[in-house]
């Protein structure tokens, strides 16, 4: 693929997630004016890349939705829930041509941009304005009208209305007017008419204030941040703009999409020139104009791209200067930004970053095999142990260190997998028609990126049951007392070695009762197994295959593909699933996960002759017993641990490698845990503990049950590593 | 004290008043109705009194000493 079309696909993935981020934000607080505008100018630096990829269809799709933010923007509305839904099914369509473009490294001549348009075209012809009629602007033309002195120099128009028990708060809402920066002039009004001055309640806040300010609108919003629920902002540039400089402004304006043009034309060898041409250009227009802030971000722009021979920032500087000058100030604070980050991170394609793990892992090998030949060497009594010893102590810091170094690099915020569920959540909850609120924590906890990575799945069948089967339909919710709106908590943190990660409802909880109902309507286990169970060994039959209590299957969940899919793929990463649930109260679901899945634990043991790995994560203990305490069940084996019956397997019995009179049964035993039930496996020696590379199996051993993996040991030879569970079960 | 009634029978407001300070004018408010109230010695008016003035409407005497009272509050009450 072509350099530039691969940088096209990065950052328009990047822009992409973004717009997602402020729309879902902007459903929730439509008045968010900062919000707004950032969605707004992804949307057109989206439409931007797509121009200079001469991607038209992506140009006209994004065109479009970035006509309705404007239109909602003209008409002084908030954006509506079907402004949002329309521009998410438009990005959806970006996303869905991308993944095209990643796939066959070439723009798509069939693109149809035309589903999204005519999606566009019947909401614009819907009154959705009349739904909402737009009664904000009414308070910005009296407010004009009052202070007609100061309106050429207002850019800002701010109405404040704080709450009645803001003097509470030790908050002084004039105070914090007076000290805006660029304030023009304020207006004070009741909020409600005065009262009888005896009956004024000198505490209860009773003010609407509304003030003009020369600032701008990321400014006001900046010092406004802490009560910014209670203040709305509109933008006064277009008004403010005098209409004399139109005709030469949008010579400008077609000046710098002139040289978005020609930048859209750069192929690599003439970049360089290209770029320091259209920047002068654009740095020029915007200071004849009078601009002069923006074409010094313009320049500097130019500057930085022709240093990091990267188009986006001048792009976005040149862009943004087109938008329109009240966005000028926080594109260049964010560009600062940008460039800023840019000089302490860079891009590393995840392949060289896997490379690198690789290569340590082999080097650990490596150093393991070192560690052998160290031992050999003392035991001849060779003169070179001491030094040997030494240097191979001094390596193992190294290669610990190096270790370390490489896992973090493959770190990923869980902000990463969590991104996607606000807007899977809104979905699935319109779909069920059950309102819920997901609240995200912890979503800078770092974890490996495989890890994140593969949690996506598993963490979407979980939000979905949470929502389908966990949270009550909206009378029982109101019958129990319940808000209307349900509070599902996805929230991840550290411990120790472990990320977990918690799905949490406030649902009805799960009918213990129900559960084994239906474990024995589906002969899932015997009645004697049910009637024996504890609540807390009853919710695990959930995780059962073939598991599901719903009434219904939806299209989301209740086909029986849930609990055990998600043990089994967090079971994969080392992981383990454990479910909590209050009735009444609701679920939580806990997921425990390993930090890195580059170095696994593991102990030694030995079994008819040969050496094998069992993961530490999965040991609860080890012990010795005598032989007369191991009894027969049937034509198995069980051992009675502290009151407990545990099931006990001989590891070279299920080898296979049993070899009379080498062993007897008084050998070590191993007691496991696994997904809560406990299981013993005897063992003729234990060994050593070791940190290794699991490399999952190939070929011919693939398919071979109880094998989780296998590694390299220091002398050349294999380690298999046991899946214990499967002996156990 | 920011609330003192002169010898001439005004309300004056100096120094730095705070929100509690909104009840002591309103209760001399109410105690002598059409009062004036100086504030040409105010430095600063928690948001809690100037809604008083504004409800109460009195006659104002200033012009007060802070800079942003004087430039965007006394053209709306004074």
């Amino acid at each position: 693929m072509d350099e530039l079309l691969a940088q096209f696909l990065v950052e328009s993935r990047e822009l992409v997630d973004k717009a997602v981020d402020d729309l879902l934000a902007l459903e929730k607080a439509p008045n968010d004016r900062k919000r707004f505008e950032d969605a707004f100018r992804a949307f057109h630096t989206l439409k931007g890349g797509a121009g200079i990829v001469e991607f038209a269809a992506m140009q006209t799709v994004l065109h479009c939705a970035e006509d309705a933010l404007a239109a909602a923007r003209a008409e002084a509305r908030p954006v509506s829930s079907l402004d949002v839904g329309n521009c998410l099914s438009c990005l959806d369509q970006v996303v869905e041509w991308l993944d095209v473009i990643e796939s066959s490294g070439a723009v798509p001549t069939d693109a149809d941009s035309a589903e999204i348009v005519a999606l566009f075209a019947r909401t614009s012809a819907a009154p959705v304005a009349a739904a909402q009629p737009p009664t904000s602007g009414e308070w910005v033309a009296k407010l004009l009208s009052t202070h007609a002195a100061v309106v050429s120099r207002a850019q800002t128009a701010l109405r404040y209305t704080p709450a009645s028990d803001t003097f509470f708060r030790q908050e002084d809402p004039l105070a914090r007017i007076a000290a805006l920066p660029g304030l023009l002039a304020v207006s004070l009004e009741p909020r409600a008419p005065w009262p009888k001055l005896e009956e004024l309640d000198p505490f209860s806040c009773n003010l609407t204030i509304t003030a003009l300010l020369a600032s701008s609108l990321a400014d006001a919003a900046a010092a406004l941040e802490s009560e910014s629920r209670y203040c709305e902002l509109q933008p006064l540039s277009d008004r403010s703009q005098p209409r004399a400089d139109e005709s030469l402004l949008r010579k400008a304006e077609e000046l710098l999409d002139a040289q978005l043009a020609l930048l859209g034309s750069a192929s690599d060898a003439r970049q360089h020139g290209l770029m320091a041409s259209a920047g002068l250009v654009a740095a020029n227009v915007l200071r004849h104009v009078g601009r002069v802030s923006e074409a010094e971000a313009v320049a500097t722009a130019a500057a930085v791209a022709i240093a990091e021979s990267r188009l986006q920032p001048l792009l976005e500087a040149i862009t943004a200067a087109v938008h329109g000058p009240a966005d000028a100030p926080p594109e260049a604070e964010a560009s600062a930004a940008q460039r800023q980050d840019g000089r302490q991170t860079m891009r590393v394609s995840a392949e060289r970053i896997d490379a690198l793990v690789r290569l340590t892992g082999e080097l650990i090998v490596s150093h393991n095999a070192i560690g052998h030949a160290v031992k050999l060497a003392e035991q001849e009594g060779s003169a070179l142990a001491v030094t040997l010893k030494n240097q191979h102590a001094s390596l193992s810091r190294l290669v610990a260190d190096l270790q370390r170094a490489v896992v973090g690099m493959r770190v990923l915020p869980m902000s990463t997998a969590f991104r996607r569920f606000p807007r899977l959540v809104r979905e699935m909850s319109a779909e069920l028609k059950k309102p819920a609120n997901l609240v995200l924590e912890g979503q800078d906890t770092e974890a490996d990126k495989a890890i994140v990575e593969t949690l996506v799945e598993p963490l979407v069948h979980v939000l979905r049951n949470a929502l389908d089967h966990g949270i009550e339909d909206a009378a029982v919710r109101a019958a129990a007392g319940k808000p209307a709106v349900a509070t599902i908590l996805l929230r991840a943190f550290r411990e120790g070695e472990h990320v977990i990660v918690e799905v949490a409802d406030d649902g009805a909880g799960i009918d213990v009762a129900k559960v084994k109902q239906v474990a024995s309507d589906r002969n899932l286990l015997p009645a004697g197994d049910l009637a024996a169970m504890t609540d807390d060994q009853a919710l695990d039959l959930v995780f059962l295959p073939g598991f599901s209590t719903a009434k219904s299957v939806t299209a989301l969940s209740g086909r029986g593909v849930g609990m055990d899919a998600v043990r089994t793929s967090i079971g994969r990463l080392g992981g383990q699933v454990d479910l909590r649930s209050v009735a009444g109260k609701g679920t939580t679901v806990r997921v425990t996960l390993p930090f890195s899945v580059l170095v696994t634990q593991v102990m030694t043991v030995e079994a008819g002759g040969q050496l094998f790995g069992i993961p530490l994560d999965a040991i609860v203990e080890t012990l010795r017993l005598e032989k007369g305490r191991i009894f027969p069940i049937g034509a198995a084996h069980a051992i009675v641990l502290r009151d407990r019956t545990i099931p006990l397997v001989r590891l070279a019995d299920v080898l296979a490698r049993r070899v009379e009179g080498v062993h007897d049964d008084s050998g070590p035993i191993v007691i496991a845990q696994l997904d809560g039930e406990l299981g013993a496996v005897q063992v003729d020696r234990i060994g050593e503990r070791m940190d290794i590379i699991l490399k999952p199996l190939e070929g011919l051993l693939s398919g071979v049950p109880g094998l989780a993996g296998s590694t390299l040991l220091g002398d050349g030879s294999v380690l298999l590593v046991l899946d214990v569970g499967e002996f156990v079960r | 004290m920011t609330v003192q009634v002169n010898d001439k029978g005004a309300i004056e407001l100096s120094g730095r008043c705070g929100a509690d300070d909104a009840e002591a004018l309103l209760r001399h408010l109410l105690a002598m109705p059409g009062a004036t109230v100086v504030w040409s010695e105010s430095e600063h008016l928690h948001s809690a009194v100037i809604q008083v003035l504004l409800a109460a409407a009195p006659r104002m005497s200033g012009p007060p000493k802070n800079a942003f009272l004087a430039t965007h509050i006394a053209p709306i009450i004074a």
